[in-house]
Formats: C-alpha cells, structure tokens, sequence
C-alpha cells in the first residue's frame, strides 16, 4: 500500500527526487550524530588534545578524563544518585499511575473527563513555576538535598505521563477477556494481573523507559533541590564546568555516562517513540 | 497503519466503557485512583495555591524571619515596569516562535523526503533519533565546546571557511548579535527530529486514493502537496506544535549551560529570570508572580490549541 502510494506520489519524476532524497537526508543525518561522535572522542583525548587548535581527529585515547571523574570528582556517587532517583521514581509512577490509567479507561463514570483533563493540565504548567514554592515545601519537610525528595517529586512529575499514555494502551485491550475471567469466579484483581496486565506489559515496559529517560535527564529540579550528597549527574556535570577550570576532556567523559545510556534506551523504544512523545495523542 | 487522536468522538467513548455493570461502578475506581490524585493534589495542586499566596505578599527567601506583609497585586506591577522582565518574556517569544517555525518547515521537508521508498530509511530514521535521546543539558554542553572560543572546533573551521571566502573574522557564535540565534540553532538541532517522525507516521497513515484522484485530475505535485497532504496532516501539525511551543516556552537548561543569560542579558528567557530572582536574589514572591504571569500565557495558548484539536475530525 505505502508502495503505491509513494510511486504514485513520486510520478515519473522518481529518480531525480530519489537522489534528492538521499543527499538531504543523508546530511541532517551526519549534522545529528556528529556532535555526540565528537564527544566521545573527546572524552578519549588528554587534556592538551581535547583543546588542541586545529581539532585533532587521530590520536591514542587515554582513560584520563574516566580516571579523574571517578578518583578526584566522585561521579560514581552522582552516577549512583541519577540511578536510584530514575529507577525509584519510574517504580512508583508506574507503580501508582497503571491503576490510575486503568480506572480512566475502563470505567464510566461522572466526571471522568474532567479528572483525566485536569491530570493533563498538571504536565503543561511550566517546572519553574512550581520551584519556589517546592523549595519552601521541601525546605519544612527536610527533603532538601535528600533523595526521597527527588523521587517524589519526579514520580509527580511523571504520572501525568504515565497516566494519560498508558490509558491509551488500556483502551485498546478488549475488557471481554477481563470480564470472562470474572465470570469464572476470579476477583477483580486476579483477572486484572492475570490477563490484563500481561496483554499491557510491553506498553508498560515502554512507558517505564521514557519515564526513565525523562527522570534522568531532568535539571531545574535537580539544580534547586539537591546539594552534595544527593545531586544527581546533569547538575554535577555543569559544576565540573564552572569548578574544573575547565576540562573539556572531563565534561565529555561526564557527558557521554549521561547521554549514552539514554541513547540505547531510545533506540529500545523507537518503534512507540512517536507515541511517548506526544503522550498517546498520536498512535502509529 | 490507521492513526487516531486520543480526543476521539463521544460515541467511541460510550463503546469503550460500556462493559458490564461492574465497569459502571461509581466507587471503585475513585479508589484506584486515588494514590495519584494524592500524590498530584500534594506536589501539583498545593504549590500551585502557595505560589498564588506568594505572589500576593513580600517574602524574600534568605530573609525569612522578616514579617512577609500581603502586598497586593504590587508584584505583578513591578513586572509590568521592569523592562528585564519585558526583555525576558520577549526573548522567550522570540526564541519559542522562530525554533517552532523553523523545526516545523525542516521536519515536515525532511519527513517528506524520507516517505520515499528508498533504501536504508530506516537507518536514516535511527540517525535522526538521536539528537532528541540526548539529555538538553548535554547538548548545551556539547554544543558550547564546539562553539567555545579558541578551543571549538565551529570557530576554527568557520574561520578557515570564511578566509576561503576572502573574508577575514567568522562571528563569534556565543557573542551579543549571535547568542539569541545560536541558542535558536542548537533547539532546532534537537527538536527537529520530533516534528520529523510525527510527520513521518502523519504521513505513512494518509491512505493512497485522495492521492490518484489529485493524479487523475493532472494536479501539480505543489497542489497535490498543498490541497491534500497538508489538510489530512491538519491534526498531527496541531499536535507537534502545540507540544514543541509548550516546550520551548520553558526553555531553561540549553540558555543555563550555553550562555547563562549572557552576554548581558541578551538570551535570558522567562524561565532564567525567573530562576535568578528566586534562587539568585531570594526573592520569592517575585518569582512567583513571573511564574503565574508564565502560566497564564502558557494555560491560554494550549487551551484554544486543545479547542482547535477538538474541532478536528477523528481520523482513522
């Protein structure tokens, strides 16, 4: 189908356009990955290569930058805070939204709507605009500069997310299964874990990916909320900037521990990329 | 591959929902939600109401022992007369309204391009990808040491580019005329992908018949482009832009690590300034009325781009 589409688009003008195709697409595509190629080779060079004029493109990578971030800047705590706070907040947000996202596309009742709208709204207040009156929360609780603090705030942030993405995958499984297990004597939560909830599981996996890569990458919270022991690594990286006189070679090694594990995790979850990104409005 | 928007007509709604009686219980899944509007009412609703508190008194957040009097709406009329603000909330439109032009026009070429039937598409989708896997802070990391003066390699190469041209200087990318532009640049590097593989599965789902009835009547490729594509694409634009402008609204990490505001205060946004007047200069209530005054603009916005969505047809 998507064949005859394209010959019929293409006409007889094919061939040209073809070649016009691949030379454009090509290039964004070398302007897309260059900069993260460049990084990682960054991140291999010493100091003196990583600023060298003109830009070296051949040299013998070192662990340098690797042996200095972990010896002398303790990453390996912030690596360790980014995790827990990712890990634990993608566990309770998925953890308290399927049950959330589950009532909202099942059942009918009076205001549904309304709820599922106002859960929405909560994703497009801007985050700064929440930050000082967090901060003074978070002040009276003692959650400043803990984790628990970050983990409850993120699952927060996520569940509008997770709420509305899932509910979509919710509506799309039958409720005649679930009902039938019913029928046949099961409870409520015993049909829901025993047939639902399988059928969800790759949605739910993929949900619990992006919310993983959105906790992790997240900053303002992260700047304002946490101090030294519980910071996670997108602020850390930014005070290497400003403390380490600056180390290119550092903040590159720095960067490629954030960014490239996100970068697998996205090529995991292509396929319901488009999905994630416009929280379930768009279903490919 | 049929699409459909999550907004869909009532009538699929009743379907949906209209399982046995035990679907139409009025308690049950009150409960089940409950644990999320807990967690939403405490981190979402309660700042929300502390901020308006806020914005209404004069409490400075280094300074927390002074009595904090209710001043009215004396806040926002500061704002109103401080050209910084003025400056910021400009910039932020500047900046939100030419990245989303710019990303939409280069995602829509682009994905028209690659729903040819070439080879290697898939690779070409994955490369894309990437910009938009990257953490923003990265990113303004990466791009600041490319474009770093003396040791980037932008500069380096742009110069021995512009010496070709027999030109002399290559401008200083991070500089006072430049920065706006340049933060513009980097945004549209990473978000350009967004609208690309919206418009990419937009595109895959338009069914071929509207196509070879535009062929049969000898339309040109431009009209078939204009009174076909675009249209049945209506929906999926709405949606890409209204996300991408809700997100570039915001914009705070890529200005924080790419020029903190600077040079001056030629690139600070809506959201740095309000971030220096709360965590720089303590001023709490401050901060929070720029916050609200952001939030109407924002709320506003999405709420006559949600009532377009809805006007639109249900498409499948």
């Amino acid at each position: 189908m998507t064949d005859n589409k394209v010959e019929e688009f293409v006409g007889r003008r094919g061939r040209g356009w073809n070649i016009v195709a691949y030379v454009v697409l090509s290039l964004a595509s070398a302007i897309a990955i260059f900069p993260l190629i460049w990084l990682g080779m960054t991140a291999f060079k010493d100091r003196i290569t990583a600023f060298a004029l003109p830009p070296v493109w051949i040299f013998t990578p070192t662990f340098e930058s690797f042996k200095v971030l972990i010896g002398f800047r303790h990453m390996e705590l912030f690596m360790l805070n980014s995790a827990i706070v990712a890990l634990g907040s993608t566990g309770f947000s998925i953890g308290v939204g399927v049950f959330c996202a589950y009532a909202l596309a099942r059942f009918r009742f009076r205001g549904r709507e309304s709820i599922a709208f106002w859960i929405l709204s909560n994703r497009m207040i801007p985050p700064l605009a929440l930050a000082l009156p967090l901060f003074i929360l978070f002040q009276k609780f003692h959650w400043l500069d803990t984790r628990r603090g970050l983990i409850f705030l993120y699952t927060a942030m996520q569940l509008p997310f997770v709420v509305w993405i899932l509910r979509g995958y919710f509506e799309d499984i039958p409720y005649e299964l679930e009902e039938a297990a019913m029928v046949d004597g099961d409870s409520w939560f015993s049909a829901f874990r025993k047939v639902t909830l399988p059928l969800a599981g790759p949605a739910i996996a993929a949900t619990a990916i992006f919310v993983l890569i959105l906790s992790w990458n997240e900053f303002p919270f992260a700047l304002i909320l946490t101090g030294a022991t519980s910071r996670t690594m997108p602020p850390a990286a930014v005070t290497f900037m400003v403390e380490s006189n600056i180390h290119w070679n550092e903040i590159g090694a720095a960067c490629l521990f954030i960014a490239l594990p996100m970068v697998v995790f996205v090529m995991i979850v292509q396929k319901q990329f488009v999905r994630g990104l416009t929280m379930g409005m768009v279903r490919e | 591959m049929a699409f459909i928007l999550r907004k869909r007509n009532a009538k699929r709604q009743e379907e949906k929902a209209a399982g046995g009686g035990f679907y139409r219980s009025g308690f049950f899944p009150w409960l089940l939600m409950m644990p999320t509007l807990a967690v939403l009412g405490l981190i979402g609703l309660f700042p929300f109401g502390y901020a308006i508190y806020l914005a209404g008194r004069k409490l400075i957040l280094s300074k927390m022992y002074l009595p904090n009097p209710f001043v009215g709406l004396a806040n926002f009329q500061f704002l109103m007369q401080d050209p910084t603000f003025i400056h910021a909330l400009f910039i932020t439109l500047v900046i939100t309204l030419e990245a989303v032009f710019i990303e939409f026009w280069l995602g829509l070429g682009l994905a028209t391009l690659a729903q040819r039937n070439i080879r290697g598409k898939g690779f070409f989708r994955v490369c894309l990808l990437v910009p938009m896997a990257i953490t923003p802070v990265v990113t303004g990391l990466m791009w600041r040491f490319m474009l770093y003066p003396g040791a980037g390699l932008i500069p380096y190469y742009g110069k021995q580019l512009a010496n070709l041209f027999g030109r002399e200087t290559f401008p200083e990318l991070l500089s006072v005329n430049y920065a706006l532009q340049t933060i513009v640049a980097v945004d549209v590097w990473q978000w350009t992908p967004f609208m690309f593989l919206i418009f990419l599965a937009g595109l895959a789902s338009i069914p071929p018949e509207p196509y070879e009835a535009a062929r049969i009547d000898g339309a040109s490729p431009w009209f078939i482009f204009r009174s076909v594509t675009l249209p049945l694409l209506r929906p999926m634009i709405l949606i890409a832009i209204l996300i991408r402008t809700m997100d570039a609204f915001r914009i705070f990490d890529k200005v924080f690590v790419l020029t903190s505001g600077g040079p001056g205060d030629a690139t600070e946004t809506l959201a740095y300034y309000l971030y220096r007047s709360g965590f720089k200069f303590f001023h709490a209530s401050r901060g929070a009325a720029i916050a609200l005054i952001a939030l109407v603009i924002i709320v506003g916005f999405s709420f006559l781009f949600v009532k377009l969505l809805r006007k639109e047809a249900v498409i499948r």
